[in-house]
């Protein structure tokens, strides 16, 4: 799948005026490479380097014209403009991601209660903004025409964060991170940690697997109410075994439990070797496949 | 006014919860016709919430369905019956997308797989929304996203140094939600690829590998032998009490009250409203020319029935007979399940 191309697309990145506008821009323009555009993406104070650098792509000369530009709001110099702001057009304080987390609920909603609030890793909101930003420009030049998009940073995040938003505005209610509210949770295996996920449904089977015989734990108001002690119960049963010995009986009975891989098994990963997501140097590939076959550009 | 972006293109949503439901909401935001499909049996998940009152239509008065399918057109089609099949079919006929997020294998027994589908119409578009994608060893291992964040990679880089993996958990359930931003544009891609061949495609696309590469840089890091450290909040970055600090810069840790009541959220497009004004899904892009809106409320479970059959060029007479089996219906068959 080539959609792009024939299409030029100046990646001004490097030239955005804050990090998280150039690493939305260099993720949506990544993006469009990979959909086959031509990338022309001039070197700029806030261009990636190193590891991140090489993932979103290295400065390329070129010259236009374009078909669309991707940047800040000063971005210019093609009919179709991609601008990346923070709270919108002409709405552009100094911000982070960090920031940016903290103000849509992410940052607050995600970890431990007795623990600080937990930063999602690496650029989440930077890279859903690329996400949504290259998913609008798609549908620009599908329509055709001249055409300015807007992607806010924070309305992104908040997106994202919908179902904080909704229990707040829809029931009145504020959830708040871990504690009473969680009922999924990493716990030590032998060789590292497991996701500890499961759904109401899914109680009886695991029940059965961990040999739980406690009518405290029966219903999830149960095990919420008196989590300290279904942790504790829970506890060695994992931590005297591997992860693999742990997702393999889980999944047996169709309990959605997994391992917390790294990254540095995941390049070798057999489920990504026999799909091809993982090229030469660890780079991933386009997390998709249309009619079998990755767009590679 | 210009038309929006995707007018005049026909999706048909089997997408389930968020990764897929959400995919087609945003496809129905940037101009597209919806038609969800449910059965009598097999209802979105979302519509039978915590609180259901069986006393009631508790299937047509979930906040959280409402929230993400307002605006989609509502048909309920059992596709477990071979006549189901059949009016599927032909409404797939007349539509240029599906997207679905069904378990792997489902759609096959009932005769509308990726391929089949492929052969009888090679202009349709299928997004097929998986945990592990089509194949592979373990294309069939159950997940939910916070699944996915701890087998992707991402849980393993998340929280405090010297702390455990951590996991978004069910009041995010983050590679739901990051996906349907990828997949919708996926599958607008796959329109225009479509315009320059003349021909559809099946777009397999893995949660899990989406979430992975929203961390690919660390990915490079870990081929070359570097380390993947869990690095908290970043350098230079720390969180004192309900603020966050960065090098030149601070920001409130808002809680659900705090973001609600902020003007920046109330005047941003995350959270919109439908035109009865129940807070509805937003949409995260703006176009200048286009101005995108939430233009419908949530459908009851099978209002559209009718409307949609004779479009797809099942006869008034065809759509009683569904009815009368129960193939066609506007209520579920069994009440909600705790």
């Amino acid at each position: 799948m080539r959609p792009l191309a024939g299409r030029r697309i100046l990646d001004l990145s490097g030239h955005c005026a804050q990090p998280p506008h150039a690493l939305a821009a260099a993720m949506a323009a990544k993006l469009c490479g990979l959909y086959g555009a031509q990338i022309v993406r001039p070197a700029g104070p806030l261009s990636p380097t190193g590891t991140l650098g090489r993932f979103l792509g290295e400065a390329i000369a070129g010259d236009g014209p374009f078909d669309a530009a991707i940047g800040d709001v000063t971005v210019a110099g093609a009919p179709v403009l991609l601008r990346f702001s923070v709270f919108g057009p002409g709405i552009d304080p100094p911000m982070s991601e960090l920031g940016l987390l903290a103000l849509s609920g992410l940052l607050g909603i995600v970890g431990e209660s007795h623990r600080p609030p937990t930063a999602l890793a690496g650029h989440q909101p930077a890279y859903a903004a690329g996400l949504a930003g290259c998913t609008a420009l798609l549908a620009a030049l599908h329509a055709g025409g001249p055409e300015t998009v807007d992607i806010s940073l924070f309305d992104v995040t908040c997106w994202l964060n919908w179902k904080v938003a909704a229990a707040m505005m829809v029931m009145g209610e504020v959830p708040t991170r871990g504690g009473l509210r969680a009922d999924w949770f990493t716990l030590p295996a032998s060789d590292g940690h497991i996701a500890l996920v499961y759904m109401e449904k899914d109680y009886p089977q695991l029940r059965d697997m961990l040999g739980i015989d406690d009518p405290r734990f029966a219903t999830r108001a149960g095990r919420l109410t008196h989590r300290a002690e279904f942790e504790a119960l829970i506890r060695p049963w994992f931590a005297g075994r591997t992860r693999d010995a742990i997702t393999r009986e889980a999944q047996s009975r169709r309990i959605p439990i997994g391992p917390v891989r790294a990254p540095a098994e995941l390049v070798a990963d057999p489920q990504y070797a026999a799909r091809g997501f993982v090229g030469a140097g660890g780079m991933p590939a386009m997390p998709f496949r249309a009619n079998g076959v990755r767009p590679h550009g | 006014m210009a038309e929006p972006p995707l007018h005049g293109i026909r999706v048909v949503d089997l997408g389930w919860l968020t990764a897929g439901a959400a995919t087609s909401t945003l496809l129905l935001d940037l101009g597209a016709d919806v038609v969800k499909v449910e059965g009598p049996g097999a209802l979105d998940p979302f519509r039978n919430w915590v609180g259901a009152d069986p006393a009631r239509a508790w299937w047509d008065e979930s906040p959280w369905f409402a929230f993400t399918n307002r605006g989609k057109r509502s048909l309920c089609l059992d596709l477990k019956d071979p006549r189901g099949q059949a009016a599927m079919l032909a409404l797939l006929a007349t539509a240029d997308v599906l997207v679905e997020n069904y378990r792997r294998g489902v759609l096959d027994q009932w005769g509308l797989g990726a391929a089949e589908l492929r052969r009888q119409f090679p202009r349709l578009v299928i997004a097929s929304i998986s945990s592990q994608g089509e194949d592979g060893p373990e294309r069939d291992m159950v997940s939910f996203g916070s699944t996915l964040e701890a087998t992707s990679g991402l849980a393993a880089l998340t929280g405090e140094p010297d702390g455990p993996p951590i996991i978004s958990g069910r009041d995010v359930n983050y590679p739901d939600q990051v996906v349907c931003l990828f997949a919708s544009g996926a599958v607008v891609a796959a329109l225009m690829e479509r315009d320059r061949t003349g021909e559809g495609c099946h777009i397999d696309l893995s949660q899990r590998e989406l979430t992975s590469f929203l961390i690919g840089e660390e990915f490079l890091a870990a081929a070359e032998g570097a380390p993947s450290p869990r690095p908290g909040y970043g350098p230079g970055c720390r969180v004192e009490g309900d603020m966050a600090f960065w090098p030149g810069g601070q920001a409130p840790v808002r809680d659900a009250r705090a973001l609600a009541e902020a003007p920046e959220f109330q005047s941003g497009t995350a959270v919109l409203r439908s035109p009865d004004g129940t807070p509805a899904k937003g949409i995260p892009f703006r176009f200048a020319s286009r101005p995108l809106a939430v233009h419908g409320n949530c459908h009851t479970l099978g209002a559209d029935n009718h409307a949609v059959m004779l479009q797809a060029g099942i006869t008034a007479a065809e759509i009683a007979a569904l009815e009368t089996a129960g193939v066609l219906a506007n209520r579920p068959r069994k009440g909600p399940t705790k």
